[in-house]
């Protein structure tokens, strides 16, 4: 059947995203170790400014965030919305503008942030030029996408793409805001805000770059994937409704608990917290909506190898998006703020919620856009258990290194001062963070095993002639 | 700040316009979340929304005849 949709759909431009997006994994992950061992071993940095810790590490968030994670973004957005609204992308040109533009922001991130060129803003550090070039393409992406639902044969817009959709708008929104700026060079410029105005848009940015970026697109994949892997409907369609305006709702009152006793007012913390304590419902409503989709097929889960990173990947949403509202209340992010324990939840939700939905759903794109069976079952259940040990070790090794951080700095004697210097809790800090590079070292391993696989799978389509096959068969009407 | 009514207590005088438009909008927007639970939630919509989950399997319905919506 599949076959017989190659002619109809434009899919030759959802291939070339989903093999950058496992490139890019690579990439990113591999940048990440490094950076993660030059934390444990700072004789690392070999004294080269380019390759610091300091320089590297927008690289690696660059590269994962939005180099695997936009491909896979775009991928599955490109493959879902044909498949959902029955027609062909409304502009094959504009989605190859898409696919080459995303890919020089990613070649002008690479080259430029080693250089020292950043704004110095997280997770949109790039320089004013990249930033209009990103507007550009992301608005492409989103004219394209919003226009192939315009011109849809169904009478419904199925929910992944109210996800998708959710998230384009609000990205478009957000990056525009916080990227204004007033440039003085080619390669320089200061934003338009200062003081704690400064700090709430960046973290009114940096907080819904998570929550529509890296949650509401990713929930886009997950809910047409995992019923499509299941080959069962979703749970509740209504549920995935409520979880969807919920989401659209709550997240864009979150950012303020980032600044938790800082300059910002003292209520906007508070309410920051609340709703997302609030929003601990429709989170977890929609990950029990994607797991009950197995209901009454959880045998699948023995065999089915993608779908077991797919409904792994659901329980790391469902555990990270408690983890984050706890970590915002005052008295816990008292704690935990500074610390490693941050980037212990960052990486519950990276690799544990974003990588794995979107690595599931990478698999069970390339059977049927390679139009034949993966090149090796056996691996995908090897990069399975490499991805869920390194991830559980890397978030595991945080975690411990966090909370002991946080207890160490605020430990006083009956003296009232403090009972230990900065440098014994960096001290302290090593064999976590050496666990850690070993944590993440395991996942770049599945992450390389998955990169050959993948090619292999695409080398067997070719020798079989099966895609040249496929582009034959007549498109259905 | 130790009785609710001191929690509460707003100082109406000095809400600017910026204020009330980010006020009204929230209030809008909150009736608006209410009236999404109380249509999907309405037993009379559950049919016609509970049949929109079928529409990811609909082609391939079409294309194998799998009540299913099975590949």
């Amino acid at each position: 059947m599949e076959a017989s949709l190659e002619r109809k759909y434009s899919f030759d431009v959802v291939r070339w995203f989903t093999i950058m997006a496992v490139v890019y994994l690579v990439v990113g992950a591999a940048v990440g170790v490094y950076i993660a061992a030059e934390l444990a071993w700072p004789a690392l940095n070999f004294d080269n400014p380019y390759i610091s810790f300091g320089r590297l590490r927008p690289v690696h968030t660059n590269a994962v965030i939005f180099a695997f994670g936009g491909c896979t973004l775009m991928a599955t957005a490109f493959y879902t919305v044909q498949r959902t609204c029955g027609v062909r992308l409304w502009s094959d040109k504009m989605a190859w503008f898409t696919f080459w533009g995303w890919n020089a922001v990613i070649a002008l991130a690479v080259i430029t942030l080693p250089l020292g060129f950043t704004q110095s803003k997280e997770y949109a550090e790039l320089e004013w030029p990249i930033d209009i070039l990103i507007a550009v393409v992301w608005l492409s992406f989103t004219i394209n996408f919003i226009m192939t639902i315009a011109i849809r044969k169904s009478s419904h817009i199925y929910v992944s793409n109210w996800f998708f959709l959710g998230m384009m708008v609000m990205i478009v929104y957000l990056h525009v805001v916080n990227s204004l700026a007033i440039p003085v060079g080619l390669f320089k410029s200061y934003s338009i805000f200062s003081g704690v105005q400064d700090a709430m848009i960046q973290w009114w940015w940096g907080h819904n770059a998570v929550g529509f970026y890296l949650t509401a697109g990713f929930l886009g994949i997950m809910y047409y994937f995992v019923p499509k892997q299941a080959g069962r409907p979703i749970y509740s369609y209504r549920l995935s409704v409520i979880h969807f305006w919920a989401l659209m709702f709550g997240y864009v009152w979150l950012g303020a608990h980032h600044l938790q006793y800082t300059a910002l007012p003292d209520w906007t913390g508070s309410l920051g917290a609340a709703v997302s304590i609030a929003m601990i419902i429709p989170s977890w409503g929609g990950a029990v909506n994607g797991m009950m989709t197995l209901s009454g097929a959880w045998d699948r889960l023995r065999t089915d190898y993608v779908l077991r990173f797919l409904i792994i990947a659901l329980a790391f949403y469902a555990m990270s998006t408690f983890e984050g509202p706890v970590m915002s209340l005052k008295t816990v992010n008292a704690l935990s703020h500074y610390t490693d324990w941050t980037i212990g939840h960052v990486h519950s939700g990276a690799l544990g919620w974003v990588a794995g939905i979107s690595i599931g759903a990478i698999y069970h794109l390339m059977t049927r856009l390679y139009h034949t069976e993966m090149y090796s079952v056996r691996l995908i259940n090897f990069h399975f258990w490499t991805a869920t040990i390194g991830t559980v070790i890397y978030i595991v090794a945080m975690w411990v290194s966090g909370i002991m951080q946080g207890l160490m700095w605020r430990a006083y004697d009956e003296y009232g001062t403090l009972a230990y210097t900065f440098v014994e809790s960096v001290d302290a800090m090593h064999p976590y963070y050496a666990m850690r590079t070993v944590g993440g070292a395991i996942f770049l391993f599945g992450a390389i095993v998955m990169l050959f696989n993948i090619l292999m799978t695409v080398r067997k389509s070719v020798s079989e002639g099966s895609l040249k096959q496929a582009r034959a068969v007549p498109a259905p009407a | 700040m130790s009785r609710l009514s001191e929690y509460l207590q707003t100082d109406w005088q000095a809400m600017t316009t910026n204020d009330w438009i980010g006020t009204i909008l929230t209030v809008v927007i909150f009736l608006l979340m209410v009236g999404a639970y109380f249509y999907v939630f309405r037993p009379k919509n559950r049919e016609k929304l509970e049949a929109m989950k079928h529409i990811p399997f609909e082609e391939d319905k079409e294309h194998n005849g799998d009540s299913h919506g099975r590949k």
